[in-house]
């Protein structure tokens, strides 16, 4: 992994306020997001995310950084 | 052998250990009866009658905002000054002395506060026993006497645990006579000298005007007076609250992150600007009081302009202490150290995401002091989100986090669960961020804040995005994580509790610093010079408007008579200082 699994699931939670204040960002170029368009980009966010999480950063399986945290 | 602080400091550990419980009692009461607010004001599940709200809300603000954070920071501060002194307090006895005193005082406030949900309340005194007040206590709303009075001994009990605090370090520097104050204690010490100094001003708003109202002795008062006075205190109790956090943060947060807290000196300055700035402010809280000339409003502006930069100080130094942690743990790279830290240590993770929401919580705050942009958010749902950030999470997760090493260092036993303890730190995280976007978003487009029913009849509120049914949801799905998170804290709290003892508990120790005291000049301990500037600046800030008040509107109310200001001093001098203000 190319992260722990303690720093995945802060990121994880991070997602929760950018999707949150991105839907009403985008509102001011006009826009409008519904909950489920919301949801959704949220989930295709996490997706996206763990794949890159578990991912490995060399080909070889290579974990970096993450052993330690 | 085993060095935690149960082992160093056991009749100490004791009375903090039941200081702690005596929070977690609070805020498991407290968080669901906010719980209980959130699904009745959005109307998603109403089980309580709407005037009941009222005794709800005053609970849960009296409980969270002054019982639960008061409770842990008098357990904390403890901790701090016994640890870096490294001798106990001077005596056990009266340590528990003020601890019985407090909790005597938050018993007698707390049963009044619920006797309101009694369909005919006992009369005591003459009067019904209710105080459906809130936590802003001031006039034209009335409590039953025991509130004040609870109120009053729970305040005095805080103050002799500061004497606690200052005889156990007198005590010290005989025996040190040439030592600088260790840091944790500086802290401890900056923070009771505002203490003493906000609270002198509810404690006379109570003393002198309250509770002799509510007792029937005088007739009436003066609300603005009363108002006035309560913010005087109101806002420098934020950073009482605050500054248990900002301890953690400064003398733990490095420690867990893996190094040592950058800048000792920096530290110092923040807290003597605190000790300086905390209380000459509290007019920014009444923007909208028309009975306050601009001229004062604008200088409480602009002092709590000057409050950023403590505050700004201490974002960089704990962020600095942080990355040097993350670096000599292998971080690299401008960003890359961030996945260094410890994230899967529910101690950093909370206190680290409890300073992340801080930001944001300082972020709005600024709209708040702004005097023009206040004027918008005053009295709608904004203000409510934004405390809900500072005290309800830099200072509540901050809180959570920590007790996750202090039960352990007090009873001697590990953490129950860690991961469940990470869990419910995200989940403080997430809950908080669902609720207070919502509050902030509705505060913009004028939902009012302190009402059981908000949405009025025949008027429709216009959300920039989406609906108020949205804001709603967000609000009530917020409220249920945060009550899930509460839950699993309070479970890891007691089976810790109850768990068995462990030799593997980490020694009780704080973090080393990079520059340490030795860099500080050390004027910076001279804690007299502070607190005389300190009141000087208060009573620059407070002598005009107190005086252009009881001018106006007597002591005790425009129609009564014998206790004007103007038999002291000529209403001319009033009137041309004002002028010079305005």
């Amino acid at each position: 992994m190319r992260i722990s699994k303690g720093a995945l699931l802060v990121v994880v939670a991070f997602l929760v306020p950018f999707v949150v204040e991105f839907r009403t960002a985008l509102s001011w170029f006009g826009i409008k997001l519904s909950i489920l368009e919301s949801l959704a980009l949220g989930g295709v966010l996490v997706i996206g995310l763990l794949l890159w999480a578990v991912w490995p950063e060399d080909g070889n399986g290579g974990t970096g950084a993450a052993g330690s945290s | 052998m085993r060095n935690a602080y149960l082992d160093q400091f056991p009749d100490e550990a004791r009375v903090i250990k039941a200081a702690f419980w005596s929070s977690f009692i609070a805020l498991a009461i407290g968080g669901v009866l906010g719980l209980v607010q959130a699904l009745h004001r959005t109307d998603v599940f109403r089980f309580i009658q709407s005037p009941d709200y009222y005794t709800v809300l005053t609970a849960h603000g009296v409980l969270l905002v002054i019982v639960f954070t008061i409770f842990f920071l008098v357990g904390t501060f403890t901790w701090a000054v016994t640890t870096s002194l490294d001798r106990g307090v001077v005596d056990t006895r009266f340590t528990w002395a003020w601890y019985i005193m407090m909790v005597i005082g938050a018993a007698l406030a707390g049963i009044t506060i619920f006797s309101g949900f009694l369909e005919s309340a006992p009369s005591i005194l003459g009067s019904e026993l209710n105080a459906d007040v809130l936590f802003t206590f001031y006039a034209p709303l009335e409590a039953h006497p025991f509130f004040y009075i609870g109120l009053v001994v729970f305040v005095v009990g805080s103050w002799l645990a500061g004497v606690d605090w200052f005889r156990t370090w007198l005590a010290w520097r005989r025996e040190n006579p040439d030592e600088r104050i260790p840091l944790p204690t500086f802290m401890v010490l900056t923070t009771t000298l505002f203490w003493y100094i906000c609270t002198l001003g509810v404690s006379l708003s109570i003393l002198v005007f309250l509770l002799p109202w509510s007792l029937g002795i005088t007739e009436s008062v003066n609300p603005l007076l009363t108002r006035t006075m309560f913010w005087y205190f109101g806002h420098a109790v934020v950073y009482f609250w605050l500054m248990p956090a900002y301890l953690m943060w400064y003398t733990m947060l490095p420690k867990f992150s893996g190094g040592k807290l950058f800048s000792d000196p920096l530290a110092r300055v923040v807290f003597v600007l605190f000790l300086l700035l905390s209380t000459p402010l509290g007019i920014h809280h009444q923007y909208l009081d028309p009975g306050i000339a601009e001229g004062y409003k604008f200088i409480a502006m602009t002092n709590t302009m000057f409050l950023l930069l403590p505050s700004l100080l201490t974002a960089f130094t704990v962020v600095a202490s942080m990355e040097h942690g993350a670096r000599q743990r292998g971080g690299e790279g401008y960003l890359g150290w961030l996945k260094a830290l410890p994230w899967r240590d529910p101690i950093f993770t909370g206190m680290a995401l409890a300073g992340l929401m801080f930001a944001a919580a300082g972020f709005s705050g600024m709209i708040n002091a702004g005097m023009n942009i206040n004027y918008l958010v005053h009295n709608t749902w904004w203000v409510v989100g934004h405390f809900h950030l500072t005290v309800g999470t830099a200072v509540a997760l901050t809180f959570m986090a920590a007790s996750y090493w202090f039960i352990p260092q007090l009873t001697g036993k590990e953490l129950w669960n860690r991961s469940v303890a990470l869990g419910q730190v995200v989940l403080w995280f997430i809950g908080m961020t669902f609720m207070t976007n919502a509050m902030h978003r509705s505060g913009l487009f004028g939902l009012p804040r302190r009402t059981a029913e908000p949405q009025y009849q025949g008027f429709d509120f216009e959300p920039a995005v989406g609906t108020v049914g949205e804001i709603n949801m967000q609000v009530a799905l917020g409220a249920v994580i945060l009550t899930l998170s509460l839950a699993l804290f309070l479970l890891n709290m007691v089976m810790t509790s109850i768990g068995s003892n462990s030799e593997s508990i980490p020694d009780n120790t704080y973090a080393d610093t990079l520059s340490g005291a030795e860099d500080s000049p050390r004027i910076l301990d001279n804690l007299k010079l502070w607190t005389a500037i300190a009141v000087v600046l208060v009573i620059i800030a407070y002598t005009l408007p107190l005086a252009s008040i009881i001018d106006a509107g007597g002591l005790f109310g425009p129609d009564i008579e014998g206790f004007r200001l103007s038999t002291w001093v000529d209403p001319a001098v009033i009137e041309s200082l004002s002028e010079v203000i305005r």
